[in-house]
């Protein structure tokens, strides 16, 4: 069935805009109309640009006013991308030719192409990362504007990678867009869900086990890190991780979970709730197209798939946007999914990292105990 | 060239058809709204509907579907997949159908009235959107008005008001309704319809009831003139805004009842000078505006206040806080110069 009811996932013009934005040294233009410009300007926590256009430029032809506007933003010492949005894609204008004159990026990601992984992944391939075999250190992958944990996230690896005294490569897509050409050889994930290509990936960071394994991994290909510090941590926070799940087990439950998420988060979400609280998953509805899992899984789009699984399993725990936490406010609810609306979040939080995990289970036992209040 | 918007070119930054449109009919309780056009575009219009509706602590969510056209729908036409959605939305138990096109929808020439026409059982309400191809965001609060205001029947005039086209994704559209009703209940006059606002069709089946129709603003004036036409109702153009202006809109909400209202004024004349008197601490502070409202009507407002304080305008003063629609009531004034006060102490 081709309609979705209440769509809950952005197109991949968000998904190109989220990558560039993220640049420092890109400037980004919404080549749209206002309409099209104002989702990802308010979604996204970085200026954007927009060339507004009119019903009399769709018909007559938008070149001028492209040039309007890229015109006022040149010589600012960025460069420009244009992101094109659904009605200048099917317009038959020839834009390259528009633009010629200009040196910019251009990427053709229309709402109507996809989700906002495919306008992700376009943007970054027409960025065409590189690996320089000079590059010192370690790349950061999977920092997408579109993720309000990114910024968190990127802090937590960065940390990490600096407690094991391994310098810091690319990160993508938070960096300055010189770092682009110029990538370390390797590679850590924080979201898979936002992967660059770039470099050899040696592994993910969300959960401990998944940390430790990477590290080794950096371990083995960067003879100057060490990495005691970091499996120090793991050891220590695990410690107090197991002993605050144990004290809540003894007096409840374990929590009965239903996750909707990106496809990488929700796994991550899965496997530490199993883990530490024995839960017992019920459903993981996966935003994107779901990898293999051990838990029931599917692809979940619209929000009447999530009134329906919610009632279906009934469960105790929900984690998800605020779409979800809208359907029953009496469950415990922790908000890991974009878009978390009616919330104030100023302070960078992670997922990835062990400070990710710490904020996940401690969020998860607080809700779920004020609920059981 | 301006590539970030300025709020007042609103040909160009005014926002999408299809939202304005959407802001009213999602406000329809019992009814369900069909977005043709590919999914992105419903999914940035259900995030920002839900986020406007957290803000004004509201949970529930709006009901749209989207056709979901995909680029083989832009190819070939998406005609079928709009019928298919509607013969599946019109199984529905709700009330009305309403099928809004986006810019997509509108450039590859599909018929949405043509789709719309056959029988479902359910009224089913055409609202000319288009995206930007529409107009601008009023266009399609305009449109969405008009479209449901001409399925309604004419009824027996009651003592009362309607209030037309309220801000639904305004951050204090309640508290703004709140100030209006503190002022019409003054006069002893009741609100019949908040034209749309939370309501289901059957209470919008009272429309043609009002003595009189109140506006948000002047934007929607044509809205006004159309009910006014349809129902004979008369209208005022604007919610009440400024000093002078609530007692000018005491006055003529009066005299379209033939009441009384020297009591009423002279209570909000005191009221007003009792706000005036909290802010005596600001006075002789210098304060400028964003520079983009200079001409504005919130502009002139926020002056008369700031004259009766004694508080200076002034290109090198602090910058303080001012939206495009001017503040609503004397309570509006009220918050506008808290906010003002709190401005002028980060500054010192």
């Amino acid at each position: 069935m081709p309609e979705c009811e209440n769509p809950l996932w952005p197109c991949a013009m968000t998904g190109a805009a989220a990558c560039l934005a993220g640049f420092e040294g890109i400037t980004v233009v919404i080549r749209g109309s206002s309409g099209c410009y104002y989702y990802p300007a308010t979604l996204l926590p970085v200026p954007l640009h927009g060339t507004f256009i009119l019903e009399n430029e769709v018909i007559f032809g938008s070149e001028q006013r492209l040039h309007e506007v890229l015109d006022g933003l040149f010589g600012k010492d960025k460069k420009i991308a244009v992101v094109m949005t659904c009605v200048p894609a099917i317009l038959g204008e020839d834009v390259r030719s528009m633009l010629k004159s200009y040196d910019v990026i251009l990427v053709d990601s229309p709402g109507f192409s996809g989700d906002v992984e495919t306008g992700y992944k376009k943007a970054l391939s027409v960025l065409a990362p590189s690996v320089d075999p000079g590059r010192e250190g370690i790349n950061i992958d999977g920092a997408c504007l579109f993720d309000p944990f990114s910024w968190g996230n990127v802090r937590e690896i960065v940390r990490l990678l600096g407690c094991a005294s391994v310098p810091v490569g690319t990160v993508f897509c938070s960096d300055r867009l010189e770092s682009v050409g110029h990538a370390a050889a390797y590679t850590v994930g924080t979201n898979m869900d936002f992967t660059s290509g770039a470099g050899s990936m040696l592994g993910g960071t969300l959960g401990l086990e998944e940390i430790s394994t990477t590290f080794r991994r950096i371990a083995s290909v960067c003879p100057e890190a060490d990495i005691s510090p970091v499996e120090r941590e793991i050891e220590r926070e695990e410690e107090r991780i197991v002993r605050a799940c144990d004290k809540y087990l003894r007096r409840f439950d374990p929590p009965q979970a239903v996750i909707f998420s990106g496809f990488s988060y929700a796994a991550f979400a899965a496997k530490t709730l199993e883990h530490y609280l024995d839960a017992d998953i019920l459903y993981i509805g996966a935003r994107n197209e779901p990898g293999t899992s051990p838990f029931p899984c599917g692809h979940v789009t619209g929000f009447s798939q999530v009134t329906s699984l919610i009632r279906q399993f009934n469960p105790d725990l929900i984690l998800g946007s605020s779409f979800e936490r809208s359907v029953d406010s009496r469950r415990a609810f922790i908000g890991l999914t974009p878009p978390l609306r009616g919330m104030v979040k100023l302070a960078p939080h992670s997922v990835a990292g062990i400070t990710g995990t710490l904020s996940f289970v401690e969020n998860v036992l607080n809700a779920c105990m004020d609920r059981k209040k | 060239m301006i590539s970030n918007p300025l709020p007042l070119n609103l040909s160009r930054y005014g926002g999408c058809t299809l939202t304005g449109a959407l802001s009213v009919t999602t406000q329809v309780r019992d009814s369900v709204t069909i977005v043709h056009g590919p999914k992105g575009c419903t999914h940035h219009n259900f995030s920002l509907l839900h986020a406007t509706g957290l803000d004004n602590d509201r949970a529930t969510l709006p009901d749209l579907i989207s056709t979901g056209l995909s680029e083989c729908d832009i190819i070939f036409g998406g005609e079928g997949a709009l019928g298919r959605t509607l013969d599946a939305a019109a199984k529905r138990n709700v009330s009305a159908v309403f099928v809004l096109s986006t810019c997509i929808a509108d450039t590859i020439g599909d018929d949405v009235a043509a789709v719309c026409r056959k029988d479902r059982r359910v009224p089913v309400l055409p609202v000319p959107t288009g995206g930007f191809l529409g107009g601008t965001f009023q266009n399609g609060v305009n449109n969405a008005l008009n479209a449901i205001a001409d399925t309604i029947e004419s009824c027996p005039k009651v003592w009362c008001v309607n209030i037309i086209g309220e801000k639904n994704l305004e951050y204090e559209v309640e508290e703004n309704f709140i100030e209006v009703t503190r002022l019409l209940d003054a006069l002893g006059i009741p609100v019949n319809l908040r034209f749309v606002r939370d309501c289901s069709m059957t209470d919008i089946h009272r429309l043609g009831a009002a003595r009189l129709n109140i506006l948000r603003d002047d934007d929607l004036r044509a809205v006004g003139e159309r009910l006014r036409l349809r129902f004979g109702t008369p209208f005022i153009s604007s919610f009440p805004a400024g000093l002078a202006g609530t007692i000018g809109f005491l006055e003529s909400v009066a005299d379209t009842f033939g009441v009384k209202y020297l009591q009423a004024v002279r209570e909000e004349k005191v009221l007003q000078e009792e706000i005036l008197t909290e802010f005596n601490d600001i006075s002789g502070t210098a304060i400028t505006f964003d520079p983009a409202l200079a001409d504005s009507e919130s502009s002139r407002h926020a002056c008369e206040v700031a004259g009766r304080i004694g508080i200076v305008i002034d290109r090198g003063g602090c910058r303080v806080p001012l939206e495009i629609s001017p503040p609503v009531g004397t309570a509006g004034l009220r918050r506008m110069l808290h906010r003002w006060r709190r401005a002028i102490h980060a500054r010192v």
